[in-house]
């Protein structure tokens, strides 16, 4: 079955093309060939993981991966293939799995959309190629071009409602500058994701991951300043596409999206593409000690900065966007954690940490699908975005509420939910690796190990904060005019989500450990589930968690404590800073005003006088010269014959001449 | 005998009068007139020089020049014949004739 890999992201791509050639003609316009792609491609993928997993590759810690020859230049030869190993496995399992859930609930969250539903069809099936793609590829230029394919349909999708929206023409033109906002941003991150391809294809000569990783020891021996670089420019990619500081700023306005594309950008695709680049590149990204100190540096600062943002958001949907971008950090800092750690040779703790960067990774997909997916169908119930305007939904809508109460409690990491598992995990990799670390490098990490603790409060707090105001308390105008729980098709998800989103962190007491093992150090799942419960640590961010949903409580059920007094009822600094999102935005205009324009204007003059003036001159010159020139031709035969035999004439004195100074005659 | 220069100088002096009139002439015939002379001066000089270095081609390819100056003389006269007909004047530089131009 591994040999027919290719057809995981095949099957979505036959739909997207189906979908958008005859898809009009089908009921609910192409939905269930998009729901059909992607369970199939579910199905082939868990019967690709289960030969893999079963088979002697797996047993001896290789990957199995085939690849034939798409074209060479020079000695530079580029392949197209297939790689599964453990990490293939678990995301293609989770990215299909999720995927088809999404558009189980795409058919209910969607119906009202007539014509356009082909279009959102074609495109989330589209999408999931491309991320499907990126997890199967065998090199990293063939992950790249599937970095780009979701590139493009994020594109198209977070501008979705960039026609005719239905809360008129500023949603509208909000909706396109966030597409345009999040495909430029991004765009960032994948010019540097090149350059690195680029420096790396010419160190190794292949971008082939079986080449690269058998050779990184050496290569990087002998130049190891271009791998330094190279790889921070990876990570560069990364930081576009997974949305880390500094360039984060792009996912909360992609909230501009429908419901569902948020979902699957943030559960299933995309962003989750950054942090899969980072886990596939690690056997690179470890023989740079440094390198990995910048990334987990990037990860824990992301973790924090989002999570503030998140504190006093007043958008169901928003609040979500931080909570992931924030998750997002935790993520990457537990693969930075880890490759410290790895490339300081405590290779038990590097695979650790590359375990909890990844599992971290799957817990977040179902919950966040799950809390996607529930502010969906609460969004479906009142008809807005706004948690001011919600409250008390629990009686109307229980499904929803449950579940994401669920949700909630796994991102908050209370114990046996997902969250809590990873979670701690990647608190105690930060842990770890300032315990090991040496330098300043141990300082560093200590600071972070503080932001992901107190982020770990703040996110307790925030979702929530979220849940309370929306589904407690007394219902509010929109909540008043809810007519009940969402359809069947939105609810069943969700209920499937909640399951996975509360037995998923304990996979790793079922040998997710050696699923993801990096370079054979395989994590025994038991034993660090166990030793979670030893360590004072995991206490301590649980009670913050408790006292985070305690506060949450008091201030939006109890009412005991009012939120007004913290931030001087909106007026204090730090709230102004907060819902400025600490002025990220305007610093992003400031540097594409300033910096961007300035450029551009440049080049525009360049372009226009200087490489356009240089042709439309010469073309200018030819045609004034022709034209003087022409005015000789007078149609008189005998100028003509003048001018010949003046030219005769002066052609044989000429040759006289010169046969007399050759010493002729 | 005759020394070859009288021959090369008469030639000269064809080849120039002709010259003269086929850039001073206003009527095409007469130019073409001027045309054959200075052909045939070109001719006397290929005839000197075979007959003073005993080499029977340079006669041969008088012959020759004489016949194909025979043609383009036909080919001239009809391109002559048919311009006037359609432009009424066989005179050079009048503007009828000379709007083969920019």
């Amino acid at each position: 079955m591994i040999e027919y890999t290719w057809l995981v992201p095949f099957i979505p791509m036959m739909c997207f093309l189906i979908i958008g050639l005859i898809g009009r003609k089908t009921p609910e316009k192409g939905g269930y060939i998009a729901i059909a792609g992607a369970l199939l491609s579910f199905l082939i993928a868990v019967a690709i993981s289960f030969e893999y997993l079963t088979g002697p590759k797996f047993a001896a810690g290789q990957p199995v991966t085939e690849s034939m020859r798409w074209f060479a230049i020079g000695d530079y030869t580029l392949n197209l293939g297939y790689y599964v190993d453990g990490l293939t496995c678990a995301m293609m399992l989770f990215s299909s799995f999720i995927s088809t859930l999404i558009f189980i609930y795409s058919i209910g969250y969607m119906h009202d959309q007539g014509e356009r539903k082909n279009r959102y069809y074609a495109e989330v099936s589209l999408f999931l190629t491309g991320m499907l793609g990126l997890i199967v590829s065998s090199n990293f230029l063939e992950l790249f071009i599937f970095w780009e394919v979701m590139g493009l349909c994020s594109y198209l999708l977070i501008g979705f409602w960039s026609f005719r929206h239905h809360e008129g023409d500023a949603a509208s033109a909000n909706a396109a500058s966030a597409a345009k906002k999040a495909f430029l941003v991004t765009r960032m991150g994948d010019v540097c994701l090149m350059g690195g391809l680029f420096i790396f294809l010419n160190l190794f000569h292949s971008l082939d991951y079986t080449t690269m990783f058998a050779n990184i020891g050496e290569v990087a021996a002998q130049n190891s300043g271009l791998v330094t670089l190279a790889l921070l420019l990876m990570f560069g990619g990364v930081i576009g596409k997974s949305a880390q500081f500094p360039l984060h700023d792009w996912l909360p306005d992609a909230m501009a999206g429908p419901t569902t594309v948020s979902s699957l950008i943030h559960a299933a695709t995309m962003v989750k593409a950054g942090v899969y680049l980072v886990a596939r590149a690690f056997p690179l990204y470890v023989m740079d000690a440094d390198v990995m100190l910048f990334v987990g540096i990037i990860g824990g600062l992301t973790a924090f900065i989002a999570a503030t943002m998140a504190l006093n958001n007043m958008n169901i949907k928003k609040v979500l966007a931080y909570s992931t971008v924030s998750q997002l950090g935790y993520m990457v800092l537990a693969l930075g954690a880890g490759g410290y750690l790895w490339a300081l040779g405590y290779h038990e703790l590097g695979a650790l940490g590359f375990f909890a960067g990844c599992f971290h990774m799957i817990n977040h997909a179902f919950f966040k699908a799950l809390l996607f997916m529930g502010s969906g169908s609460v969004i479906h119930g009142t008809g807005t975005e706004d948690m001011r305007l919600m409250g008390g939904l629990l009686k109307k809508m229980k499904i929803t509420g449950m579940t994401m109460f669920i949700g909630c409690l796994a991102i908050a990491g209370i114990p046996i939910f997902s969250g809590f598992w990873s979670k701690d995990l990647v608190i105690d990799v930060a842990m770890a690796a300032f315990q090991n670390g040496t330098g300043s490098a141990a300082t560093w990490f200590i600071v972070l190990w503080i932001l992901a603790v107190i982020t770990a409060f703040m996110t307790a707090f925030y979702m929530f904060r979220m849940w309370f105001m929306t589904f407690m308390g007394e219902p509010r105008e929109n909540a008043q005019h809810c007519h009940g729980e969402s359809p069947k098709t939105m609810t069943m998800p969700l209920i499937i989500l909640a399951i996975c989103a509360t037995i998923s962190g304990l996979f790793m007491f079922f040998g997710l450990g050696d699923i993801l093992a990096f370079q054979g150090v395989a994590i025994d799942g038991v034993h660090h589930g166990i030793e979670l419960f030893t360590n004072p640590f995991t206490y301590l961010t649980l009670i913050l968690a408790i006292v985070g949903i305690g506060i949450a409580y008091m201030m939006y059920v109890k009412k005991t404590m009012d939120p007004g007094k913290f931030n001087k009822d909106g007026e204090s600094w730090l709230y102004k800073a907060l819902t400025k999102r600490w002025w990220f935005p305007d610093l992003y205009n400031q540097i594409s005003w300033k910096l961007g324009y300035g450029v551009a204007k440049g080049v525009n003059y360049v372009d226009r006088q200087v490489v356009d003036g240089s042709v439309n001159g010469l073309s200018a010159a030819v045609v004034g010269g022709g034209d003087t020139l022409s005015k000789i031709q007078t149609g008189h035969v005998q100028d003509y014959s003048t001018v010949i035999l003046l030219g005769v004439s002066l052609l044989s004195v000429l040759v006289l001449v010169i046969a007399k100074l050759m010493g002729g005659f | 005998m005759i020394p070859m220069e009288y021959f090369l100088i008469l030639a000269a002096i064809l080849f120039v009068i002709g010259a003269y009139g086929v850039l001073t002439k206003h009527n095409a015939i007469v130019v073409l007139m001027c045309i054959e002379l200075m052909l045939n001066a070109a001719n006397i000089n290929f005839v000197t020089f075979a007959a003073f270095n005993y080499d029977i081609v340079g006669q041969a390819f008088v012959i020759m020049s004489i016949s194909v100056a025979a043609a383009e003389v036909a080919v001239g006269i009809a391109i002559l014949l048919n311009a006037y007909k359609i432009r009424k004047t066989t005179t050079l530089d009048d503007p009828e004739l000379t709007t083969m131009r920019w």
